[in-house]
């Protein structure tokens, strides 16, 4: 789905705001039809600026993760949990996220399905296993 | 390229938790360094500092603090900073300089100061050297980054985590063999892999330790170093590199950009292969890192590194030594500091300083830094001067 701009929004507000609603916010170049994330301001591939916005469903599959005896501050108040690298469906984007409830490197082989669900100010990106 | 550049003199402290403040630890090695060169602080021009986590004890704008304390607070400095990579980073800016004929004498010291705070603290300020609104504030801590690189890794090739433990037991080798090592404790695969686990599949003796420590060199040009009278070596090769700040977003999560173009840079310059280097000192912050490393800097084919390291072949004078020094793993990794501390390495080998853990007849050595999980990286090849 194509989106138009909103004015007054940085780059991350606007990715965080789609997040919330279970997306992941791309831009597609102009001039060349790269799609990077929404928050490189170039493409990375001809350098220019100029972009139409897209909107995916953030559904993909686990690309790799850790599970971490000792979180960093902001973090101590979830039990366990894993930082996961996924791949989102039918695009070639990895995206990394908080995916609460996993304790054991068996709860998630890699290739399992994974959605963000939502961003939350303290833990960023979050992310949920379905099938 | 410009003059030629040379190592006149090297120092460091212990690594490990000091009780000295960042300061009075980087003026150690600084002297240390400056006596080592067998010349007296009006000798150096400018001075380099790499540091990240000076504000943890009360201190940035570290450089004119250090040169005042040097007793030449006419000499400029600078404070360079990039995350684990800085002294590597710091030392290339402190070559290029001299290289430039900016100056002829330097000090390029790196310093970090960080085992006062706790273990929370301190996983927490490491967590903002990554990309930090995709990594650290979704909750990823560095060993999580390089645990997620190690997974990928152990999923692609024939590789297990006992190889990874083998990695760490040859550095604890070679780390017992070196009085300013941090943790000079020889260990065991059954040790490595029954430790607790930090960031799975990483456990604790996969990791290095948080330390303490400064190291310093002088670097000058080729009538500094001839007048001079005491020993030195040429800095023959330097690259640097880049990588996607991201984990997420590399192609290819088993191998660091960086390394790779700061190694082709750098062999380049120097007209060298990596069958020419006798040793070298690479970044293994974690065990997964040095396997990523070897492989990245030509050493051996992509996917081969854990049967080498099965094998012997990077063990203290094998096909390759790789960390004579301990490597961070076994004499610690103070952030700032440990691009240098790889230097003065290179540099005690070549000064037959180096004692038990001499690698034999070595006349070619390489160091390998980087910052956060690659996103910046250096490699330099030096050679011993007869």
């Amino acid at each position: 789905m194509t989106q138009s701009k909103p004015k007054n929004q940085s780059s991350r507000e606007r990715f965080i705001e789609f997040a919330k609603n279970g997306n992941i916010l791309l831009n597609r170049c102009n001039k060349c039809n790269n799609i990077i994330l929404e928050t490189v301001y170039y493409c990375d591939k001809c350098f220019s600026s100029s972009f139409k916005q897209i909107s995916y469903g953030g559904k993909g599959t686990v690309v790799t993760f850790t599970i971490q005896a000792v979180a960093p501050e902001g973090f101590e108040d979830v039990e366990s949990y894993a930082w996961v690298i996924f791949k989102l469906d039918d695009c070639d984007i990895n995206v990394s996220g908080f995916l609460p409830g996993i304790s054991s490197p068996s709860d998630l082989p890699l290739g399992s399905k994974i959605k963000v669900i939502d961003f939350h100010e303290k833990h960023g990106l979050i992310l949920q296993k379905y099938q | 390229m410009g003059e030629k550049v040379y190592v006149l003199g090297a120092g460091s402290t212990k690594y490990g938790k000091l009780n000295e403040s960042i300061i009075e630890i980087a003026l150690n090695a600084s002297r240390d360094a400056i006596e080592s060169a067998g010349i007296t602080p009006r000798d150096v021009k400018a001075g380099y500092i790499s540091n990240v986590f000076g504000v943890a004890d009360k201190q940035v704008h570290m450089a004119p603090v250090i040169m005042s304390n040097l007793g030449i607070p006419d000499v400029p400095g600078l404070t360079i900073e990039s995350a684990c990579g800085s002294g590597s980073v710091m030392f290339r800016e402190a070559f290029a300089n001299v290289s430039a004929g900016f100056y002829d004498c330097v000090l390029a010291l790196g310093v970090e100061k960080i085992t006062h705070t706790s273990t929370v603290e301190s996983t927490t300020l490491f967590s903002y050297c990554s990309d930090f609104f995709y990594e650290g504030g979704n909750g990823a801590s560095f060993p999580g980054l390089f645990g997620s690189m190690a997974r990928a890794y152990l999923a692609t090739y024939k590789a297990t985590e006992e190889d990874l433990a083998r990695v760490a037991v040859k550095n604890h080798e070679n780390g017992f063999l070196n009085p300013k090592a941090h943790v000079r404790k020889k260990i065991t695969v059954e040790d490595v892999l029954k430790s607790p686990v930090v960031a799975s599949p990483l456990k604790l003796y996969d990791c290095c330790p948080f330390s303490d420590g400064a190291s310093a060199v002088i670097l000058c040009n080729e009538d500094f170093a001839k007048k001079s009278g005491n020993p030195y070596m040429e800095v023959v090769g330097s690259g640097r590199g880049a990588s996607p700040a991201s984990v997420q977003s590399r192609k290819d999560i088993t191998t660091i950009p960086s390394t790779v173009e700061a190694a082709r840079q750098a062999y380049k310059m120097a007209n060298l292969s990596p069958k020419d280097i006798d040793f070298v000192e690479v970044h293994d912050c974690f065990t997964i890192a040095e396997l990523i490393d070897i492989e990245d800097l030509g050493f051996f084919p992509k996917g081969s590194a854990a049967q080498a390291v099965r094998e012997g072949r990077t063990r203290l004078n094998s096909d390759i030594t790789v960390n004579p020094s301990g490597g961070l793993k076994s004499k610690g990794h103070p952030i700032g500091a440990t691009g240098v501390g790889q230097v003065v390495e290179v540099f005690e080998q070549f000064t037959n300083k180096a004692g038990e853990r001499t690698v034999k007849d070595a006349e070619i050595a390489m160091t390998h830094n980087f910052g956060a999980t690659g996103a910046s990286a250096a490699v330099h090849i030096f050679k011993k001067i007869k």
